[in-house]
């Protein structure tokens, strides 16, 4: 049936595409992607002109990371929790979080992962502009966590994404997420722009 | 003569030179290395939570926004005109108030036919 | 408060219509699949009893068959009753209610898909919480598969 040159699409068809990609994600994740961080124990041959340039973009990064809204289940209390005043993620300037991929460089893993959501997620971590990072919080996030066995979950976020700090617990508490947000700051005060990213 | 708008001047180079700067400073970022550069297909892509889009984006809006948007209009340029010749009411005198009333009418003819057409109400 | 009818004269009134195939059965009425349409048509439609409201249908794998069980509520009378239904695990097929109450539309489409008992008239028997091609029926006792399907 056309409708000005528009094909409309039926229920089945759009069930049938979001069967395929499901089924192509669960078959090109086998295994986990490697942690992005093999350049952190490499020498980094940098200049005096660059290390200056290099820690005004990376105070810069650090100090305004916004999170995409994208958190999948009870975790994310947790980073509520954290935005909230006792714990007050503002103080990292990260109160800041954004629906659109294209304005958020941080993805926070919050939650077990269902192969159902798994194209969803994919596709919002394609969409969000470089420079980008990603904290896998929770031990769903890491491994799937108690939900392992399950038909319905993704084992780890890092058979997706690749994932830069991992923060177990089952949730963890507001003030290990604000250490992993540190070491995630830690991690990106040692990027250089003479490297390739 | 000219030189009274010396500053002018001034301010019209300032200004092509900051738009200027901005369009030009994120291509010398990127041409530099300095800021990431990695298109595509996927990240140009329209954002919809994660999903892929099906059909267009064009949808087709209601005409009841446009009606309005055109009576606001209308008024605004009513209120544009009404406005200086409020500020100095008392010195103009009797012709202006004249002028202005035949002014006011002419644009409340149309924004009356507007009402009576039912434009305003939101079926 | 909503009250829970009583089954022994609830299946006392239902006798009458259906003889032995309506009995108690723990907290609730026992029906066959085949008198399953008759009896929730007669409870939905008799006054007196006027379940308008299935609150919920649920799905048991017991080792020898599958129990459907469903909790009626009249919302006249706010009174409830649970129904349970036995098939057989080899062959379960059940007819369906969603002709009857729209409540049953979905929540037998869910059951369909996670325990693969089919449902006799459903206007759009396909899996709903699962993907299309999705292979197997996750809430069987014996399903086994893990993340990546059978074998992991």
């Amino acid at each position: 049936m056309e409708i000005e040159g528009e094909r409309l699409i039926s229920a089945e068809e759009i069930d049938r595409h979001e069967a395929a990609g499901i089924e192509a994600l669960r078959a090109a994740s086998r295994e986990p992607i490697p942690d992005p961080d093999a350049w952190l124990s490499t020498e980094i041959k940098r200049n005096l002109l660059f290390t200056t340039v290099d820690y005004a973009i990376n105070w810069a990064r650090t100090s305004s990371l916004w999170t995409l809204i994208a958190f999948t289940a009870c975790c994310t209390f947790e980073f509520i929790g954290t935005s909230s005043s006792r714990f007050d993620i503002a103080r990292f300037g990260m109160e800041v979080v954004r629906a659109s991929p294209r304005q958020a460089d941080l993805l926070i893993c919050g939650g077990t992962l269902t192969w159902k959501m798994a194209p969803q997620i994919k596709r919002l971590y394609d969409q969000m502009a470089e420079p980008k990072w990603v904290v896998a919080m929770g031990a769903c996030a890491i491994s799937g966590g108690i939900f392992r066995d399950s038909y319905a979950v993704v084992p780890g976020y890092n058979r997706l994404v690749p994932v830069d700090v991992y923060i177990p617990g089952c949730p963890p508490r507001p003030e290990a997420l604000l250490a992993g947000i540190e070491q995630l700051r830690k991690k990106i005060r040692k990027e250089s722009i003479t490297q390739r990213r | 003569m000219l030189a009274d708008y010396g500053y002018i001047a001034l301010f019209l180079l300032v200004s092509l030179a900051f738009a200027g700067l901005m369009i030009s400073l994120p291509v010398l970022l990127r041409r530099l290395r300095i800021v990431p550069h990695k298109p595509s297909a996927v990240k140009s892509s329209t954002v919809e939570c994660g999903l892929e889009t099906i059909g267009h984006s064009w949808v087709r809006f209601n005409p009841r926004y446009y009606f309005i948007a055109i009576v606001a209009v209308a008024l605004d340029a009513l209120v544009i005109f009404i406005l200086p010749w409020a500020m100095d009411l008392k010195n103009l005198g009797a012709f202006a108030l004249v002028a202005a009333a035949v002014f006011v009418a002419i644009v409340g003819v149309g924004y009356l036919y507007a009402w009576r057409k039912g434009v305003l109400q939101w079926k | 408060m909503t009250t829970e009818l009583s089954i022994s004269d609830t299946a006392a009134r239902l006798k009458a219509h259906f003889g032995e195939g309506v009995a108690p059965a723990g907290d609730g009425l026992a029906t066959s699949p085949e008198l399953l349409p008759r009896v929730a048509g007669y409870l939905r439609d008799t006054a007196g009893f006027d379940f308008d409201f299935l609150d919920m249908m649920a799905a048991v794998d017991y080792a020898d068959r599958f129990e459907l069980v469903y909790r009626l509520l009249s919302l006249k009378h706010n009174h409830t009753l649970t129904l349970r239904v036995n098939c057989d695990k080899n062959k379960a097929v059940v007819p369906s209610l969603a002709g009857l109450w729209q409540g049953a539309d979905l929540q037998e489409r869910e059951i369909y898909d996670l325990f693969g008992i089919s449902f006799n008239g459903h206007p759009n028997l396909k899996r709903i919480v699962l993907w299309e091609g999705f292979e197997g029926h996750p809430l069987r006792k014996d399903f086994k598969d893990g993340a990546y399907g059978a074998g992991d």
